[in-house]
């Protein structure tokens, strides 16, 4: 008796129903976690058939099944569970898993029906297919390449955008890490971030667009800016980021993009085109002056009647102009003191970034050609005391001028490096592997007016002398190349008060 | 005739002032200078002088001077001296009546030769103003029907032809004619007709 009331106490406080049935389906057991599920009072079922608490097919279905298993023993859902649809009292249907077991009570063939609302499990799912197909959609259609990577970079997504841009098909990428989509040093340092980040919480991209540099299936390299965010799965956290390659913006984004590095080239021409003319203006004066007073002694020394006094006024002559030749000198020291006291705004910068920065903005329109990249920075460098801006003009003129120079050669490969340099000092290095410079420019190389370009002006070395001459820094031409080209600068480390401004 | 010629000289530039009037005065030449177009325009302009001026100035720069000295008809040839990249305005001043431009810095040999072909210019047109001036006062003795018949001679009308044309005899055009040369101090038809086209020529530069 007393594992009967022990029965009838699980039966009815069971969270999930109970439904016990008879061999030709009649209902003998009616829990109170059924008459919520079904929407049935007990008495109303009991006694009736089972069928009754199904939709069609089921409905139909049911006497059969019961038939074929007496006369078969051929279980189909006994012992095993299923997905099946129930049948509320209102007529609406819902999702349950039915677990079924065989019994004898009382000597008489009983099934015992156990069943699980899926009702929240299903619309929980339902929502999350929608989701995902939406997202899908999105995917598809946004033009900024996608790729999802889990904790420890193995892609788990790869748009088709991102197809386009890397060269690479889904099938080739998903399931590998993501850094082979990326040059050195990215490629051996971003398991490291990973690891950091997963250890620290500290975010370096997440969360902040930055410039990269990317590398093609072909080997080749483009500038991208890179936009991370992550996904927390509850379990497992999963990194999205958005692709966007620079040289291939379209529209009045590339335009604007190319415009301000035209203008920023163009108003430092015009600048110089206008402190040209000033100077000429300035400096024509005494010059006329000079040879003035020289040719006007001469005329008086060679005339014919000439005596003390004209000697003497002669003398004067020339006193008068090498007075003019000490004022021309001033314009010019007036001049540089001009160009060295111009307010620059100078902060301690991360100098890897900035290095990385230029150097996706002078690839602007040089993807197509074919530069392999090296990078070589060190990241324990302290922040470097700098006008970014004016340093990142000194980078962008010789990465370009490497990059037109090794047009005349096959090999093609650019290399930056930061490191530490003489003490108080970070070095960057720009090498390449062009043709090299010929002996009679390399020995006047930083002067104003020597070129080796067909359009040059000779003066980019110039001003990117004087910027980092300005930033107390200094820049050579690396000698004992055994080819190519390279330029070494250093610059102040922000802790560095010798060169403080 | 250039010796002891006044040149004179304007720019806001002491030395180069002081310089010229070295080169100039080494030359042989009488110098005036002023700091500015307006010291220059406030007194009178010698005569048989030329001007030698800067063109970038304060105030009123050399293409201004240039252009006052035009509209209030002073008898004075124009050199300008320009610096970098002023050679678009010295091109104005020229259409505007200068006679050359200097760019500065320049070799002595070709500001004293601007300066010499500037007064020799000057020169020609007073010259060619003195006669047209003499011209025109030999054709004020004209009577008004005695210039009707000038008028047909410089036209290349024959005798006939210009009677015709007047309606009157050709006896009368003979005794008109022979008046006229009279008048005008003419040895011969081409005298005349050289006269009459350099009073002309005159009236046409004044306009």
């Amino acid at each position: 008796m007393e594992s009967d009331t022990l029965a009838r106490a699980l039966i009815a406080t069971a969270v999930d129903g109970i439904i016990v049935i008879d061999a030709k389906g009649v209902v003998q057991v009616y829990n109170a976690a059924c008459e919520r599920l079904f929407g049935y009072a007990l008495d109303e079922v009991v006694g009736r058939n089972v069928k009754m608490l199904m939709p069609e097919p089921y409905y139909s279905g049911h006497d059969g099944y019961l038939e074929n298993y007496h006369l078969t023993g051929e279980k189909q859902i006994i012992g095993i569970g299923r997905e099946v649809v129930g049948r509320r009292k209102d007529g609406t249907t819902f999702p349950m898993y039915l677990s079924v077991g065989e019994g004898q009570n009382l000597d008489r063939q009983i099934f015992v029906g156990i069943i699980h609302d899926l009702t929240d499990r299903k619309r929980a799912e339902d929502a999350i297919r929608e989701r995902e197909a939406r997202l899908r959609s999105i995917l598809e259609t946004v033009p900024d390449a996608m790729i999802t990577i889990d904790e420890r970079g193995t892609v788990e997504s790869f748009s088709l955008a991102a197809s386009r841009l890397f060269g690479y098909g889904p099938a080739e990428i998903v399931g590998r890490n993501v850094k082979m989509l990326m040059p050195a040093p990215y490629r051996e340092m971003h398991d490291a971030y990973l690891e950091h980040y997963r250890r620290t919480g500290e975010r370096r991209v997440i969360g902040k667009g930055r410039i990269v540099v990317g590398l093609r299936s072909d080997g080749s390299t483009f500038p991208m800016e890179l936009s991370v965010g992550e996904v927390d799965g509850g379990t497992r956290r999963l990194f999205t980021g958005f692709v966007r390659d620079i040289t291939e913006r379209q529209g009045a984004e590339q335009r604007l993009q190319e415009l301000q590095a035209e203008l920023l080239h163009v108003s430092r021409l015009s600048a110089m085109g206008q402190m040209t003319a000033a100077i000429a203006h300035e400096l024509n004066q005494p010059l006329t002056a000079i040879t003035n007073y020289v040719k006007a002694a001469r005329r008086t020394l060679e005339s014919r009647d000439t005596d003390a006094h004209a000697v003497q006024r002669a003398g004067e002559m020339i006193d008068k102009a090498a007075l003019q030749t000490l004022r021309a000198g001033g314009i010019i020291r007036h001049l540089r003191d001009f160009v060295e006291k111009r307010e620059s705004t100078r902060s301690p910068e991360n100098l890897s970034k900035v290095v990385e920065e230029a150097l996706a903005l002078a690839f602007v329109g040089a993807a197509d050609k074919n530069v392999k990249l090296k990078l070589n920075l060190d990241s324990t460098l302290p922040p470097v005391l700098i006008d970014k801006i004016q340093i990142q003009q000194v980078l962008i003129n010789l990465i370009r001028n490497s990059i037109e120079a090794m047009l005349a050669v096959q090999t093609r490969e650019l290399l930056l490096a930061t490191g530490h340099g003489d003490p108080g000092f970070a070095n960057v290095t720009v090498r390449d592997t062009g043709p090299g410079l010929p002996e009679h420019i390399a020995s006047r190389l930083f002067q104003p007016f020597q070129t080796t370009k067909d359009k040059g002006m000779g003066i980019g070395l110039t001003i990117c002398q004087s910027i980092v001459d300005a930033h107390g820094g200094r820049i050579w031409l690396l000698q004992d190349m055994p080819s190519g080209t390279g330029f070494r600068f250093r610059l102040p480390l922000s802790g560095n008060l010798d060169v403080a401004a | 005739m250039t010796d002891k010629a006044i040149v004179i000289v304007v720019d806001d530039d002491s030395a180069v002032r002081d310089s010229m009037r070295s080169l100039l005065e080494s030359a042989g030449y009488t110098v005036r200078d002023y700091p500015s177009a307006a010291a220059f325009l406030k007194d009178p302009v010698p005569p048989g002088s030329c001007l030698v001026t800067d063109i970038r100035m304060p105030e009123m720069d050399g293409l201004e001077l240039q252009e006052e000295i035009k509209k209030r008809g002073l008898d004075i040839p124009v050199v300008i001296m320009t610096g970098h990249g002023d050679v678009p305005l010295a091109v104005r001043a020229m259409k505007a009546g200068a006679l050359d431009f200097v760019e500065k810095p320049f070799d002595d040999q070709a500001m004293l030769a601007s300066v010499e072909r500037a007064l020799l210019i000057g020169h020609q047109e007073r010259a060619r103003l003195a006669e047209a001036k003499a011209a025109q006062e030999l054709i004020a003795r004209l009577t008004p029907r005695e210039r009707n018949v000038l008028e047909k001679l410089v036209a290349g009308r024959s005798n006939k032809v210009a009677a015709y044309e007047l309606g009157i005899s050709p006896r009368t055009i003979e005794i008109h004619r022979a008046n006229i040369m009279d008048k005008m101090r003419a040895r011969s038809l081409s005298d005349v007709v050289r006269i009459a086209l350099a009073a002309d020529h005159s009236r046409a530069g004044h306009a």
